[in-house]
Protein backbone atom coordinates (compact mmCIF):
# COMPACT_ATOMS: atom_id res chain seq x y z
CA UNK A 1 0.00 0.00 0.00
CA UNK A 2 2.84 2.69 1.00
CA UNK A 3 4.36 1.85 -2.49
CA UNK A 4 1.45 2.67 -4.01
CA UNK A 5 0.50 5.38 -2.52
CA UNK A 6 4.19 7.29 -2.96
CA UNK A 7 3.95 6.06 -6.82
CA UNK A 8 0.25 7.83 -6.96
CA UNK A 9 1.91 10.94 -5.93
CA UNK A 10 4.47 11.35 -7.64
CA UNK A 11 2.30 10.73 -11.37
CA UNK A 12 -0.33 12.93 -9.42
CA UNK A 13 2.20 15.59 -9.13
CA UNK A 14 4.18 14.66 -12.76
CA UNK A 15 0.57 15.46 -14.31
CA UNK A 16 -0.41 18.77 -12.87
CA UNK A 17 3.22 19.87 -13.96
CA UNK A 18 2.64 18.52 -17.58
CA UNK A 19 -0.71 20.17 -17.61
CA UNK A 20 0.93 23.49 -17.25
CA UNK A 21 2.70 23.00 -20.56
CA UNK A 22 0.74 25.60 -21.76
CA UNK A 23 -0.17 27.80 -19.09
CA UNK A 24 3.52 29.20 -19.13
CA UNK A 25 4.37 31.07 -22.16
CA UNK A 26 7.35 33.22 -21.42
CA UNK A 27 9.76 34.01 -18.75
CA UNK A 28 7.54 36.66 -16.86
CA UNK A 29 5.19 33.37 -16.28
CA UNK A 30 8.01 30.93 -15.16
CA UNK A 31 9.60 33.52 -12.55
CA UNK A 32 6.79 35.26 -11.32
CA UNK A 33 3.54 33.59 -12.66
CA UNK A 34 3.01 36.69 -15.00
CA UNK A 35 1.87 38.39 -11.66
CA UNK A 36 -1.44 36.02 -11.55
CA UNK A 37 -1.34 34.30 -8.12
CA UNK A 38 -4.62 34.64 -6.02
CA UNK A 39 -5.16 34.75 -2.17
CA UNK A 40 -5.15 30.81 -2.42
CA UNK A 41 -2.41 30.07 -4.29
CA UNK A 42 -0.45 32.25 -2.29
CA UNK A 43 -1.53 31.54 0.82
CA UNK A 44 -1.10 27.60 -0.08
CA UNK A 45 2.78 28.06 -1.40
CA UNK A 46 3.29 29.91 1.17
CA UNK A 47 1.84 27.62 3.83
CA UNK A 48 3.70 24.11 2.55
CA UNK A 49 7.13 25.87 2.00
CA UNK A 50 6.70 27.19 5.74
CA UNK A 51 5.47 23.45 6.76
CA UNK A 52 8.92 22.00 5.53
CA UNK A 53 10.42 17.98 6.54
CA UNK A 54 12.15 18.94 9.02
CA UNK A 55 8.29 20.08 11.29
CA UNK A 56 7.46 16.55 10.20
CA UNK A 57 10.25 14.51 11.19
CA UNK A 58 13.12 16.13 13.34
CA UNK A 59 11.21 18.74 15.29
CA UNK A 60 8.37 16.60 15.93
CA UNK A 61 10.95 13.68 17.17
CA UNK A 62 11.90 16.58 19.45
CA UNK A 63 8.30 17.03 20.59
CA UNK A 64 7.97 13.37 21.02
CA UNK A 65 11.38 13.23 23.22
CA UNK A 66 11.83 16.68 25.31
CA UNK A 67 8.02 17.69 25.09
CA UNK A 68 6.03 19.78 22.13
CA UNK A 69 7.41 23.52 23.83
CA UNK A 70 11.07 23.32 23.56
CA UNK A 71 11.07 24.59 20.21
CA UNK A 72 7.65 26.04 19.68
CA UNK A 73 7.35 28.45 22.47
CA UNK A 74 10.05 30.52 21.38
CA UNK A 75 11.82 28.96 18.41
CA UNK A 76 8.67 28.48 16.37
CA UNK A 77 7.50 32.01 17.61
CA UNK A 78 10.61 34.08 16.46
CA UNK A 79 9.57 31.83 12.87
CA UNK A 80 5.60 33.04 12.94
CA UNK A 81 6.93 36.73 13.18
CA UNK A 82 9.78 36.36 11.03
CA UNK A 83 7.16 35.02 7.83
CA UNK A 84 5.26 37.85 9.26
CA UNK A 85 8.23 40.28 8.12
CA UNK A 86 8.80 38.40 5.22
CA UNK A 87 5.29 39.00 3.66
CA UNK A 88 4.59 42.30 4.65
CA UNK A 89 7.79 44.42 5.15
CA UNK A 90 11.03 42.46 2.83
CA UNK A 91 9.01 40.69 0.28
CA UNK A 92 6.51 43.65 -0.05
CA UNK A 93 8.92 45.93 -0.54
CA UNK A 94 10.99 44.03 -3.45
CA UNK A 95 7.76 43.93 -5.18
CA UNK A 96 6.92 47.29 -5.45
CA UNK A 97 10.67 47.61 -6.68
CA UNK A 98 9.88 45.13 -9.37
CA UNK A 99 12.03 42.82 -8.14
CA UNK A 100 11.50 39.31 -9.53
CA UNK A 101 13.97 37.40 -7.68
CA UNK A 102 15.58 38.07 -4.30
CA UNK A 103 19.31 38.67 -6.23
CA UNK A 104 17.33 40.63 -8.99
CA UNK A 105 16.51 43.29 -6.06
CA UNK A 106 20.55 43.43 -5.09
CA UNK A 107 21.09 43.81 -8.94
CA UNK A 108 18.83 46.71 -9.67
CA UNK A 109 18.93 48.87 -6.00
CA UNK A 110 23.44 48.62 -6.29
CA UNK A 111 24.29 47.76 -10.07
CA UNK A 112 27.47 46.34 -8.85
CA UNK A 113 28.81 42.93 -9.83
CA UNK A 114 30.38 42.28 -6.21
CA UNK A 115 27.46 42.28 -4.67
CA UNK A 116 25.55 40.54 -6.88
CA UNK A 117 28.06 37.73 -7.16
CA UNK A 118 28.35 37.47 -3.00
CA UNK A 119 24.50 37.83 -2.80
CA UNK A 120 24.05 34.62 -5.33
CA UNK A 121 26.76 32.79 -3.51
CA UNK A 122 25.32 33.56 -0.22
CA UNK A 123 21.72 32.22 -1.55
CA UNK A 124 23.07 29.51 -3.68
CA UNK A 125 25.18 27.88 -0.56
CA UNK A 126 22.61 29.21 2.45
CA UNK A 127 19.78 27.10 0.46
CA UNK A 128 21.52 23.97 -0.75
CA UNK A 129 22.23 23.28 3.03
CA UNK A 130 19.13 24.07 4.18
CA UNK A 131 17.56 21.83 1.17
CA UNK A 132 19.37 18.73 0.38
CA UNK A 133 19.85 18.68 4.13
CA UNK A 134 16.52 18.36 4.40
CA UNK A 135 15.97 16.33 0.87
CA UNK A 136 18.64 13.79 3.00
CA UNK A 137 16.66 12.88 5.84
CA UNK A 138 13.32 12.63 4.67
CA UNK A 139 14.80 10.42 1.76
CA UNK A 140 16.29 8.18 4.47
CA UNK A 141 12.77 8.03 6.23
CA UNK A 142 11.26 7.20 3.27
CA UNK A 143 13.02 4.39 1.95
CA UNK A 144 13.10 2.47 5.69
CA UNK A 145 8.99 2.85 5.59
CA UNK A 146 8.43 1.89 2.01
CA UNK A 147 11.33 -0.41 1.81
CA UNK A 148 12.81 1.51 -1.87
CA UNK A 149 16.27 1.60 -2.15
CA UNK A 150 17.63 5.17 -0.89
CA UNK A 151 18.81 6.38 -4.59
CA UNK A 152 15.86 4.96 -6.41
CA UNK A 153 13.92 7.55 -3.86
CA UNK A 154 15.63 10.48 -4.41
CA UNK A 155 15.84 10.04 -8.25
CA UNK A 156 12.07 9.23 -8.58
CA UNK A 157 11.55 11.99 -6.61
CA UNK A 158 14.18 14.62 -8.39
CA UNK A 159 12.60 13.32 -11.80
CA UNK A 160 8.59 14.10 -10.06
CA UNK A 161 9.65 17.34 -9.32
CA UNK A 162 12.04 18.26 -12.45
CA UNK A 163 8.57 17.66 -13.91
CA UNK A 164 6.42 20.68 -12.12
CA UNK A 165 9.62 23.30 -11.59
CA UNK A 166 11.33 22.66 -15.28
CA UNK A 167 8.01 22.75 -17.35
CA UNK A 168 6.14 25.43 -14.68
CA UNK A 169 8.94 27.26 -13.10
CA UNK A 170 7.10 29.85 -10.45
CA UNK A 171 3.69 28.88 -11.80
CA UNK A 172 4.64 24.61 -11.48
CA UNK A 173 5.85 25.77 -7.94
CA UNK A 174 2.60 27.67 -6.85
CA UNK A 175 0.20 25.27 -7.83
CA UNK A 176 1.71 21.96 -6.77
CA UNK A 177 2.56 23.87 -3.46
CA UNK A 178 -1.29 24.80 -2.94
CA UNK A 179 -2.44 21.04 -3.57
CA UNK A 180 -0.12 20.33 -1.48
CA UNK A 181 -0.86 22.56 1.28
CA UNK A 182 -4.79 21.02 1.41
CA UNK A 183 -2.82 17.29 1.95
CA UNK A 184 -0.27 19.13 4.34
CA UNK A 185 -3.45 19.99 5.83
CA UNK A 186 -5.23 17.01 6.44
CA UNK A 187 -2.96 16.08 8.86
CA UNK A 188 -3.72 19.16 11.33
CA UNK A 189 -7.72 18.73 11.13
CA UNK A 190 -7.86 15.22 10.32
CA UNK A 191 -5.02 12.89 11.89
CA UNK A 192 -3.91 15.44 14.78
CA UNK A 193 -7.32 15.29 16.38
CA UNK A 194 -7.74 11.32 15.77
CA UNK A 195 -4.27 10.91 17.60
CA UNK A 196 -5.10 13.10 20.82
CA UNK A 197 -9.21 11.14 20.58
CA UNK A 198 -7.01 8.10 21.44
CA UNK A 199 -4.68 9.42 23.89
CA UNK A 200 -6.61 11.92 25.61
CA UNK A 201 -5.89 14.91 26.74
CA UNK A 202 -5.58 13.96 30.16
CA UNK A 203 -3.30 11.44 29.72
CA UNK A 204 -1.42 13.95 27.64
CA UNK A 205 -0.98 16.37 30.53
CA UNK A 206 0.36 13.54 32.59
CA UNK A 207 3.16 13.09 30.91
CA UNK A 208 4.94 16.05 32.97
CA UNK A 209 4.40 13.43 36.51
CA UNK A 210 6.47 10.88 34.18
CA UNK A 211 8.60 13.17 32.23
CA UNK A 212 9.08 16.16 34.21
CA UNK A 213 9.46 19.56 32.48
CA UNK A 214 7.76 18.01 29.35
CA UNK A 215 4.94 20.57 29.48
CA UNK A 216 7.69 23.39 29.84
CA UNK A 217 10.45 25.54 27.80
CA UNK A 218 12.69 24.26 29.03
CA UNK A 219 11.72 20.59 28.37
CA UNK A 220 12.84 17.15 29.92
CA UNK A 221 16.58 18.08 29.15
CA UNK A 222 15.96 21.38 31.48
CA UNK A 223 17.78 23.83 28.40
CA UNK A 224 18.95 26.64 29.62
CA UNK A 225 16.72 30.10 28.72
CA UNK A 226 19.56 31.44 26.92
CA UNK A 227 19.19 28.70 24.42
CA UNK A 228 15.33 29.55 24.26
CA UNK A 229 16.07 33.07 23.67
CA UNK A 230 18.77 32.11 20.63
CA UNK A 231 16.79 29.97 18.81
CA UNK A 232 13.50 32.75 18.90
CA UNK A 233 16.47 35.15 17.38
CA UNK A 234 17.75 32.53 15.17
CA UNK A 235 14.31 31.63 13.56
CA UNK A 236 13.07 35.36 13.66
CA UNK A 237 15.89 36.69 11.84
CA UNK A 238 16.39 33.41 9.46
CA UNK A 239 12.76 33.70 7.91
CA UNK A 240 12.03 37.59 7.83
CA UNK A 241 14.84 36.87 4.66
CA UNK A 242 14.47 33.65 3.97
CA UNK A 243 14.29 33.72 -0.76
CA UNK A 244 11.91 30.70 -0.11
CA UNK A 245 9.39 32.86 2.01
CA UNK A 246 10.15 36.13 0.14
CA UNK A 247 9.57 34.79 -2.91
CA UNK A 248 6.30 33.90 -2.47
CA UNK A 249 5.37 37.53 -2.81
CA UNK A 250 6.96 38.41 -6.17
CA UNK A 251 3.88 35.95 -7.93
CA UNK A 252 0.90 37.81 -5.99
CA UNK A 253 -1.56 39.99 -7.78
CA UNK A 254 -1.76 43.06 -6.46
CA UNK A 255 -1.26 43.89 -2.68
CA UNK A 256 -4.35 43.34 -1.81
CA UNK A 257 -3.42 39.81 -2.12
CA UNK A 258 -0.59 40.44 0.04
CA UNK A 259 -1.89 41.57 3.03
CA UNK A 260 -4.85 38.77 3.16
CA UNK A 261 -1.97 36.46 2.57
CA UNK A 262 0.24 38.35 5.79
CA UNK A 263 -3.25 37.54 7.84
CA UNK A 264 -4.26 34.07 6.83
CA UNK A 265 -0.83 32.79 6.07
CA UNK A 266 0.28 33.50 9.40
CA UNK A 267 -2.24 32.09 11.29
CA UNK A 268 -1.77 28.91 9.03
CA UNK A 269 1.93 28.79 9.95
CA UNK A 270 1.49 28.03 13.98
CA UNK A 271 -1.71 25.97 13.06
CA UNK A 272 0.05 23.33 11.21
CA UNK A 273 3.38 23.39 13.24
CA UNK A 274 1.83 23.52 16.49
CA UNK A 275 -0.76 20.74 15.50
CA UNK A 276 1.96 18.12 15.12
CA UNK A 277 3.79 18.96 18.38
CA UNK A 278 1.14 18.77 20.08
CA UNK A 279 0.30 15.35 18.14
CA UNK A 280 3.47 14.17 19.34
CA UNK A 281 2.97 14.50 22.38
CA UNK A 282 -0.18 12.38 21.84
CA UNK A 283 1.60 9.57 20.05
CA UNK A 284 4.22 9.90 23.08
CA UNK A 285 0.99 8.38 25.27
CA UNK A 286 0.07 5.97 22.58
CA UNK A 287 3.57 4.76 22.20
CA UNK A 288 6.38 5.53 24.49
CA UNK A 289 8.94 3.10 22.76
CA UNK A 290 9.96 4.65 19.76
CA UNK A 291 13.58 4.87 19.84
CA UNK A 292 14.26 7.16 16.62
CA UNK A 293 12.09 10.09 17.38
CA UNK A 294 12.27 11.04 13.85
CA UNK A 295 9.91 8.67 13.01
CA UNK A 296 7.65 9.37 15.43
CA UNK A 297 4.75 11.20 13.38
CA UNK A 298 5.22 8.58 10.81
CA UNK A 299 4.96 5.93 13.67
CA UNK A 300 1.39 8.02 14.43
CA UNK A 301 0.56 8.01 10.91
CA UNK A 302 0.75 4.13 10.32
CA UNK A 303 -0.01 2.52 13.69
CA UNK A 304 -2.79 4.98 15.23
CA UNK A 305 -5.16 5.86 12.65
CA UNK A 306 -7.00 3.48 9.55
CA UNK A 307 -5.35 2.97 6.17
CA UNK A 308 -7.00 5.16 4.18
CA UNK A 309 -5.99 8.23 6.65
CA UNK A 310 -2.25 7.21 6.90
CA UNK A 311 -1.93 7.13 2.85
CA UNK A 312 -2.86 10.84 3.28
CA UNK A 313 -0.06 11.25 5.94
CA UNK A 314 2.25 9.93 3.81
CA UNK A 315 0.90 11.74 1.38
CA UNK A 316 1.55 15.09 3.46
CA UNK A 317 4.84 13.80 4.84
CA UNK A 318 6.09 13.56 0.50
CA UNK A 319 4.44 16.88 0.04
CA UNK A 320 6.52 18.54 3.01
CA UNK A 321 9.63 17.02 1.54
CA UNK A 322 9.12 17.70 -2.08
CA UNK A 323 7.79 21.58 -1.57
CA UNK A 324 10.86 21.85 0.46
CA UNK A 325 13.13 20.75 -2.21
CA UNK A 326 11.25 21.91 -5.23
CA UNK A 327 11.72 25.26 -3.50
CA UNK A 328 15.53 24.58 -3.93
CA UNK A 329 15.66 23.74 -7.49
CA UNK A 330 13.55 26.53 -8.15
CA UNK A 331 15.16 29.22 -6.70
CA UNK A 332 18.79 27.69 -7.34
CA UNK A 333 17.83 27.55 -11.05
CA UNK A 334 16.53 31.20 -11.18
CA UNK A 335 19.66 32.32 -9.88
CA UNK A 336 22.12 30.15 -12.77
CA UNK A 337 19.61 31.47 -15.25
CA UNK A 338 18.73 34.82 -14.54
CA UNK A 339 20.67 36.28 -11.96
CA UNK A 340 24.28 34.95 -13.22
CA UNK A 341 23.66 33.74 -16.98
CA UNK A 342 21.32 36.50 -18.50
CA UNK A 343 22.24 39.47 -15.65
CA UNK A 344 25.80 38.97 -14.90
CA UNK A 345 26.77 37.84 -18.42
CA UNK A 346 24.76 40.45 -19.67
CA UNK A 347 22.87 37.85 -22.23
CA UNK A 348 20.46 39.37 -24.03
CA UNK A 349 18.08 36.57 -25.09
CA UNK A 350 14.35 36.97 -26.42
CA UNK A 351 11.55 35.61 -24.41
CA UNK A 352 11.64 32.48 -25.61
CA UNK A 353 15.92 32.17 -25.23
CA UNK A 354 15.20 33.48 -21.88
CA UNK A 355 12.13 30.60 -21.20
CA UNK A 356 14.85 27.93 -22.23
CA UNK A 357 17.95 29.13 -20.22
CA UNK A 358 15.77 29.50 -17.31
CA UNK A 359 14.23 25.45 -17.72
CA UNK A 360 18.36 23.84 -18.83
CA UNK A 361 19.25 25.50 -15.31
CA UNK A 362 16.27 24.17 -13.70
CA UNK A 363 17.61 20.57 -15.06
CA UNK A 364 21.37 21.30 -14.22
CA UNK A 365 20.36 22.16 -10.63
CA UNK A 366 18.12 19.12 -10.24
CA UNK A 367 20.91 17.02 -11.50
CA UNK A 368 23.56 18.58 -8.91
CA UNK A 369 21.08 18.42 -5.98
CA UNK A 370 20.42 15.21 -7.29
CA UNK A 371 23.91 13.65 -7.05
CA UNK A 372 24.52 15.46 -3.74
CA UNK A 373 21.74 14.04 -2.29
CA UNK A 374 22.53 10.56 -3.25
CA UNK A 375 26.48 10.78 -2.10
CA UNK A 376 25.74 12.45 0.93
CA UNK A 377 29.49 14.41 1.23
CA UNK A 378 30.56 14.96 4.68
CA UNK A 379 30.86 19.01 3.32
CA UNK A 380 27.24 19.13 2.97
CA UNK A 381 26.47 18.07 6.55
CA UNK A 382 29.31 20.86 7.76
CA UNK A 383 27.44 23.62 5.48
CA UNK A 384 24.13 22.68 7.00
CA UNK A 385 25.21 23.92 10.00
CA UNK A 386 25.56 27.27 9.12
CA UNK A 387 23.08 26.95 6.08
CA UNK A 388 19.46 28.96 7.88
CA UNK A 389 21.31 31.42 9.46
CA UNK A 390 23.33 32.57 6.33
CA UNK A 391 20.85 34.67 5.20
CA UNK A 392 20.17 36.66 8.88
CA UNK A 393 23.87 37.45 8.95
CA UNK A 394 24.47 37.84 5.39
CA UNK A 395 21.57 39.62 3.73
CA UNK A 396 19.26 41.09 6.48
CA UNK A 397 21.32 43.91 7.44
CA UNK A 398 21.96 44.85 3.63
CA UNK A 399 18.22 44.74 2.77
CA UNK A 400 17.09 46.75 5.89
CA UNK A 401 19.62 49.61 5.21
CA UNK A 402 18.94 49.31 1.40
CA UNK A 403 15.35 49.83 2.31
CA UNK A 404 15.58 52.84 5.00
CA UNK A 405 18.80 54.48 4.52
CA UNK A 406 19.98 56.83 2.24
CA UNK A 407 24.27 56.51 2.84
CA UNK A 408 23.55 53.00 2.04
CA UNK A 409 25.68 51.82 -0.82
CA UNK A 410 27.78 48.73 -2.83
CA UNK A 411 30.85 49.32 -0.28
CA UNK A 412 28.76 48.76 2.86
CA UNK A 413 26.96 46.13 1.10
CA UNK A 414 30.06 44.02 0.33
CA UNK A 415 31.87 44.99 3.75
CA UNK A 416 28.53 43.82 5.59
CA UNK A 417 27.94 40.35 3.80
CA UNK A 418 31.73 39.27 3.98
CA UNK A 419 32.24 39.44 7.61
CA UNK A 420 28.49 38.80 8.40
CA UNK A 421 28.87 35.24 7.02
CA UNK A 422 33.07 35.08 7.77
CA UNK A 423 32.89 35.63 11.29
CA UNK A 424 29.65 33.87 11.55
CA UNK A 425 31.57 30.34 10.56
CA UNK A 426 34.88 31.36 11.52
CA UNK A 427 32.92 31.72 15.45
CA UNK A 428 31.03 28.99 14.93
CA UNK A 429 34.36 26.58 14.37
CA UNK A 430 35.77 28.34 17.36
CA UNK A 431 33.00 27.66 19.60
CA UNK A 432 33.02 23.94 18.79
CA UNK A 433 36.10 22.97 18.41
CA UNK A 434 35.92 24.50 22.14
CA UNK A 435 38.99 27.09 21.68
CA UNK A 436 36.69 29.59 23.64
CA UNK A 437 33.61 28.97 25.24
CA UNK A 438 30.69 31.61 24.72
CA UNK A 439 29.02 33.60 27.32
CA UNK A 440 25.70 31.53 28.24
CA UNK A 441 23.03 32.41 26.24
CA UNK A 442 25.46 34.21 23.98
CA UNK A 443 26.01 32.35 20.25
CA UNK A 444 27.76 32.66 17.05
CA UNK A 445 24.88 34.59 15.60
CA UNK A 446 24.40 37.11 17.99
CA UNK A 447 28.41 38.38 17.58
CA UNK A 448 28.12 37.87 13.45
CA UNK A 449 24.93 40.03 13.46
CA UNK A 450 26.65 42.35 15.40
CA UNK A 451 29.52 42.65 13.70
CA UNK A 452 27.98 42.60 9.99
CA UNK A 453 25.54 46.09 11.22
CA UNK A 454 28.39 47.61 12.88
CA UNK A 455 30.45 47.05 9.47
CA UNK A 456 27.96 48.47 7.23
CA UNK A 457 27.19 51.23 9.33
CA UNK A 458 31.08 52.11 9.48
CA UNK A 459 31.73 51.54 5.78
CA UNK A 460 28.37 53.36 4.79
CA UNK A 461 29.71 56.35 6.93
CA UNK A 462 32.76 56.59 5.17
CA UNK A 463 32.01 56.14 1.84
CA UNK A 464 29.46 57.84 -0.30
CA UNK A 465 27.10 56.49 -2.39
CA UNK A 466 27.05 56.79 -6.32
CA UNK A 467 24.61 58.86 -7.64
CA UNK A 468 22.96 55.70 -9.35
CA UNK A 469 22.52 54.34 -5.54
CA UNK A 470 20.93 57.82 -4.43
CA UNK A 471 18.91 57.52 -7.75
CA UNK A 472 17.60 53.78 -6.59
CA UNK A 473 17.28 54.76 -3.01
CA UNK A 474 14.30 57.40 -3.62
CA UNK A 475 13.07 55.76 -6.46
CA UNK A 476 12.11 52.90 -4.20
CA UNK A 477 10.97 55.50 -1.48
CA UNK A 478 8.54 56.93 -3.85
CA UNK A 479 7.24 53.81 -4.84
CA UNK A 480 4.88 51.12 -2.50
CA UNK A 481 2.44 48.04 -3.34
CA UNK A 482 -0.39 50.37 -2.10
CA UNK A 483 0.34 53.01 -5.20
CA UNK A 484 1.39 50.27 -7.58
CA UNK A 485 -2.48 48.85 -6.71
CA UNK A 486 -4.39 52.04 -6.48
CA UNK A 487 -3.27 53.18 -9.66
CA UNK A 488 -4.62 50.03 -11.33
CA UNK A 489 -7.99 50.03 -10.05
CA UNK A 490 -8.50 53.52 -10.53
CA UNK A 491 -7.23 52.99 -14.27
CA UNK A 492 -10.63 50.48 -14.39
CA UNK A 493 -14.23 51.42 -14.55
CA UNK A 494 -15.62 51.36 -10.75
CA UNK A 495 -11.78 51.18 -9.70
CA UNK A 496 -12.95 53.00 -5.78
CA UNK A 497 -16.13 50.94 -5.41
CA UNK A 498 -13.54 47.60 -6.09
CA UNK A 499 -10.83 49.30 -3.90
CA UNK A 500 -13.60 49.85 -1.09
CA UNK A 501 -14.75 46.53 -1.69
CA UNK A 502 -11.77 44.71 -1.04
CA UNK A 503 -10.71 47.07 1.89
CA UNK A 504 -14.22 45.81 3.44
CA UNK A 505 -12.66 42.22 3.03
CA UNK A 506 -9.70 42.68 4.49
CA UNK A 507 -11.05 43.83 7.62
CA UNK A 508 -13.76 40.96 7.88
CA UNK A 509 -10.47 38.69 6.87
CA UNK A 510 -8.86 40.12 10.00
CA UNK A 511 -12.05 40.31 12.14
CA UNK A 512 -12.70 35.89 11.59
CA UNK A 513 -8.84 34.80 11.62
CA UNK A 514 -8.38 36.75 14.97
CA UNK A 515 -11.70 35.52 16.22
CA UNK A 516 -10.32 31.77 14.81
CA UNK A 517 -7.15 32.08 16.67
CA UNK A 518 -8.25 33.02 20.00
CA UNK A 519 -10.96 30.00 19.71
CA UNK A 520 -8.69 27.51 18.58
CA UNK A 521 -5.48 28.18 20.61
CA UNK A 522 -7.99 28.91 23.80
CA UNK A 523 -9.18 25.46 23.47
CA UNK A 524 -5.90 24.29 23.23
CA UNK A 525 -4.68 26.04 26.49
CA UNK A 526 -8.15 25.16 28.43
CA UNK A 527 -7.17 21.23 28.19
CA UNK A 528 -3.82 21.44 28.06
CA UNK A 529 -2.94 24.17 30.12
CA UNK A 530 -5.38 24.97 33.13
CA UNK B 1 -2.39 26.63 35.32
CA UNK B 2 0.80 26.28 33.42
CA UNK B 3 2.71 29.15 32.45
CA UNK B 4 4.69 28.04 29.84
CA UNK B 5 1.90 26.34 28.00
CA UNK B 6 -0.22 29.87 28.68
CA UNK B 7 3.12 31.53 26.68
CA UNK B 8 3.02 28.53 23.91
CA UNK B 9 -0.68 29.77 22.67
CA UNK B 10 -0.40 33.06 23.66
CA UNK B 11 2.19 33.52 21.51
CA UNK B 12 -0.12 31.86 18.61
CA UNK B 13 -3.24 33.91 19.13
CA UNK B 14 -0.59 37.07 19.44
CA UNK B 15 0.77 36.44 16.21
CA UNK B 16 -2.54 36.67 14.25
CA UNK B 17 -3.75 39.46 16.20
CA UNK B 18 -0.49 41.63 15.50
CA UNK B 19 -0.63 40.68 11.62
CA UNK B 20 -4.39 41.51 11.72
CA UNK B 21 -3.12 45.07 13.34
CA UNK B 22 -0.31 45.42 10.71
CA UNK B 23 -2.45 44.73 7.50
CA UNK B 24 -5.34 47.25 9.03
CA UNK B 25 -2.22 49.89 9.91
CA UNK B 26 -1.53 49.42 6.48
CA UNK B 27 -4.63 50.29 5.08
CA UNK B 28 -5.56 52.94 7.62
CA UNK B 29 -2.43 54.76 6.58
CA UNK B 30 -1.93 53.87 2.88
CA UNK B 31 -5.30 53.41 1.78
CA UNK B 32 -8.04 55.39 3.62
CA UNK B 33 -6.64 58.78 2.84
CA UNK B 34 -6.72 57.81 -1.10
CA UNK B 35 -10.26 56.40 -0.95
CA UNK B 36 -11.50 59.83 1.18
CA UNK B 37 -9.84 62.19 -1.30
CA UNK B 38 -11.02 60.00 -4.42
CA UNK B 39 -14.54 60.04 -2.69
CA UNK B 40 -14.11 64.28 -2.63
CA UNK B 41 -12.92 64.42 -6.49
CA UNK B 42 -16.50 62.46 -7.36
CA UNK B 43 -18.51 64.27 -4.93
CA UNK B 44 -16.85 67.56 -6.62
CA UNK B 45 -17.17 66.03 -10.35
CA UNK B 46 -20.94 65.16 -9.55
CA UNK B 47 -21.39 68.72 -7.91
CA UNK B 48 -19.86 70.34 -11.24
CA UNK B 49 -22.18 68.28 -13.47
CA UNK B 50 -25.25 68.92 -11.54
CA UNK B 51 -24.74 72.94 -11.41
CA UNK B 52 -24.17 72.33 -15.41
CA UNK B 53 -27.13 71.31 -16.27
CA UNK B 54 -28.61 73.19 -13.90
CA UNK B 55 -27.09 76.10 -16.01
CA UNK B 56 -28.38 74.05 -19.37
CA UNK B 57 -31.99 74.15 -18.23
CA UNK B 58 -32.20 78.14 -17.17
CA UNK B 59 -31.01 78.63 -20.74
CA UNK B 60 -33.43 76.77 -21.93
CA UNK B 61 -36.05 78.36 -20.24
Amino acid sequence: MIIGIMVAVLIFYVAVGISLVKVVKNEDDFYIMGGRGSTLLIVGTLSATYLSATTLLGIAGQSYTEGPLVISALGSFGAWIGTLLAVVYVGRKMKAYGSTTMPDFFDKRFKSKWVSVIAIIIMIVGLIGYGVIQFIGAGIVLSEVTGIDYRWIVILFTLAMLAFTAIGGMYGIVVTDTLMFFTMLTISIVIVPLLIGQAGFDQMRGLADTLPGYWSIAGTEDRHIGWSISQFLVWILFFACIPALVSRVFPAKNDFVILKVAIIGVFFAPFMQLTVFIAAAAIRVLDPNITDPDYAMVSGFLDFTPPAIAGIGLAALMASIMSTASTLFVLVGFALSRDLYERLFDKKLDSKQSLSAARVGQIIVGIIVCIITIMRPSAIYWISIYAGSIFAVGWLPTIVASFEWKRMNSKAAVASMLIGVISFVALGEIFRQGIIVPPEGIDELMIALVLSVASLIIVALLTQPKEYELESYYDMKSNSMAKITINEYLSKPDGLVKIKKEYKQIQITAVVMTIIAVAVWGYFFVMLGL
Amino acid sequence: MNIDVFILFFNATFVTILSCVIVLGILRKQYLPVIKEEEKKQRDTSGISEQESEVKGEDKA
